[in-house]
């Protein structure tokens, strides 16, 4: 492999890992939206997308069905604890809100113990095409997969939130929950939606990368903790701003890998975020008032 | 009535808790004391926390990274060194005072979740250090042999003895704890959680006293990150990632934010009943998260709200 084969390998793989983080962030921003609360269970809903999917696959369920299926049972429970648990924390401090959503995180996390032990689970590529050699890089079907998947939700958020009636409800709901209450809009089931779109992307995110790692009940904190700052450095609020956030968290990432340190990536990425957050605690792509 | 007052005196109900704790819980055994030990380690790092969230309303996903500093200031000093403990620990403090001098100044202009944010990338950045720098702290694999704590040759090697000495301590950082919430400071840093603007135009210099209460708090992880090294012998970073962070906060919650006796309760409760709910092995997880869910939702104020509550209505 020439040095630039290894540059293309490193873009690739930091596409890949930039596109589950991508998702994750907006679901979370979805979420915070909707819910004025960061949620820590987030990854929770990575993990149950992956180990349904991958227990269905082996009970013989053909791909598409387990897909669907595990899509379906993650955003009926992520609509389950909004109606359980959320609608009861209104206006409620921030540190309460996030030890509650972590509280429902170990919850997940001791369920999916009991249901799935501690073994690790690894799915079949989706399609079985041999990898793509592409200027001297070695590229798995599975990448293209989870790029057009994300490119894919993506578009369907954009079309939900700027076309439908019902986006512009939780966008209302967003800006501002007084006045859309008293517009008519039920906040709670505005809400609702919000926590059943971050489970199915949740979901999503912990299905298409299932063949590329290992799932077990506890791979979803750090997903949960890459995701958090990439919207971070989308500034919280912002769908578009959260995904840009995930692409060059990975991407910074995969080249800090490869280039300067495996063993210090961590320390350089959440240095950089500090930085970031000390100096544009706005998020990178915020508008200027 | 007055027999009643001094009989709920939270000092004089821990004072003899503390004292004849080992004793009730069976067999004197290392492992129970072990257990008493950990209780008051954490209770340390919980009323940090209280006096820096609850009081300040400063939040921290990072509060184990202090625990760490110091933990590991105690193990490198003294196993490759030969510092005495106590002169390890000392250091440990004085270190953690001046960086978190340092870093608070910055990291605390932050808010809420941005804040939230912050303290759980500089705990990620401790751990990948110490994971890191192998040379120093022994990378993934971490420090063994760790001398047992003493103070000017008199060795604290029995765990009856250190149980005891440790706890002395923790009484002294709830006395002093308490000193400081009472003192005009304490109510500068009551005003700051109110209203921080609010609190600027009275003329209170915020950035000093938070700054102030987060060298003091990071003080306290340290020393507690000490007590622990010296105690079990043997650290890795697995003991201060950001999961231990986490389960500080929810000590906090557990017990009762902003109360200080709040945190006593919550950490010895978490790290009690782990060793209940240990004989329902897989189910312990799914059972702690619950019992949080619950606390959370049906007792806000805390497992301290909740008694004061009770006794209050005993009295009528």
């Amino acid at each position: 492999m020439s040095d630039f084969s290894y540059l293309v390998q490193f873009f690739f793989s930091g596409l890949t890992s930039g596109s589950i983080y991508a998702l994750i962030a907006v679901s979370l921003v979805i979420v915070y939206r909707a819910s004025q609360l960061i949620c820590f269970s987030q990854g929770e809903f990575y993990v149950f997308g992956a180990l349904i999917m991958a227990s269905l696959l082996m009970k013989g369920i053909p791909l598409l069905a387990a897909f669907l299926l595990s899509l379906l049972s993650s955003v009926i429970m992520a609509g389950f604890i909004q109606y359980i648990v959320i609608r009861r924390l209104l206006k409620k401090p921030i540190g309460m809100l996030i030890v509650m959503t972590i509280a429902i995180s170990l919850a997940l996390r001791g369920f999916a113990l009991l249901i799935w032990g501690r073994e690790s689970y690894v799915v079949r590529p989706f399609f079985q095409v041999a990898p793509l050699s592409f200027v001297g890089a070695t590229l798995p079907s599975q990448v293209f997969l989870i790029m057009g998947v994300t490119a894919l939700v993506l578009l369907c958020l954009w079309l939900f939130f700027e076309k439908t009636l019902i986006g512009l409800a939780m966008r209302a709901c967003a800006e501002n929950p007084d006045a859309a209450s008293l517009m008519g809009i039920n906040v709670h089931r505005m809400s609702l939606f919000a926590w059943m779109w971050g489970g199915a992307i949740g979901a999503i995110s912990g299905m298409v990368v299932a063949p590329l790692l290992f799932t077990q009940y506890t791979s979803g904190i750090m997903p949960m903790v890459k995701g958090f700052i990439a919207m971070s450095i989308g500034g919280l609020t912002g769908i578009s701003g959260a995904a840009l956030g995930g692409f060059l968290l990975g991407l910074t990432e995969a080249f800090t890998v490869g280039l300067v340190s495996s063993r210090f990536s961590d320390a350089i990425v959440f240095t950089i975020l500090i930085i970031v957050l000390i100096f544009k605690p706005s998020g990178l792509f915020a508008r200027s008032q | 009535m007055n027999i009643r007052r001094i009989l709920t005196n939270p000092y004089l109900i821990l004072c003899l808790s503390v004292l004849i704790a080992p004793f009730v819980f069976a067999d004197k055994s290392a492992y129970v004391t072990g257990v008493l030990i950990f209780c008051a380690v954490y209770t340390i790092l919980t009323i940090g926390l209280d006096l820096l969230m609850g009081y300040t309303g400063q939040i921290s996903v990072g509060h184990a990274s202090f625990f760490a500093i110091g933990a590991y200031v105690s193990a490198i000093l003294t196993t490759r060194y030969g510092l005495s403990p106590l002169g390890a620990m000392a250091s440990g403090m004085v270190l953690s005072g001046i960086l978190s001098w340092a870093i608070g100044r910055p990291v605390l202009a932050l808010k809420e979740y941005y804040l939230a944010m912050a303290t759980l990338a500089f705990n990620e950045i401790v751990i990948s250090l110490i994971i890191g720098l192998e040379g120093l702290t022994g990378g993934a694999s971490g420090i063994r042999d760790i001398p047992p704590f003493a103070i000017f040759g008199v060795s604290f090697k029995h765990h009856l003895l250190y149980y005891y000495l440790v706890w002395l301590i923790t009484i002294f950082v709830i006395v002093l704890s308490r000193a400081i919430v009472n003192s005009p400071v304490g109510r500068a840093l009551s005003a700051i959680h109110g209203d921080e603007i609010g609190a600027r135009a009275f003329g209170i210099d915020c950035t000093k006293y938070k700054t102030g209460i987060f060298v003091i708090v990071n003080v306290f992880a340290s020393l507690a990150g000490s007590l622990y090294a010296h105690f079990i012998g043997f650290i890795a970073p697995d003991d201060f990632q950001v999961g231990t962070s986490v389960s500080l906060l929810v000590m906090l919650y557990l017990g009762g934010i902003g109360t200080i006796w709040g945190p006593v309760i919550g950490a010895c409760f978490l790290k009690i009943l782990p060793e209940i709910t240990y004989h329902f092995k897989d189910y312990e997880l799914l059972v702690n998260g619950l019992i949080l869910v619950f606390v959370l939702i049906f007792l806000p104020e805390g497992l301290y709200g909740t008694l004061k509550k009770i006794t209050k209505r005993a009295e009528g």
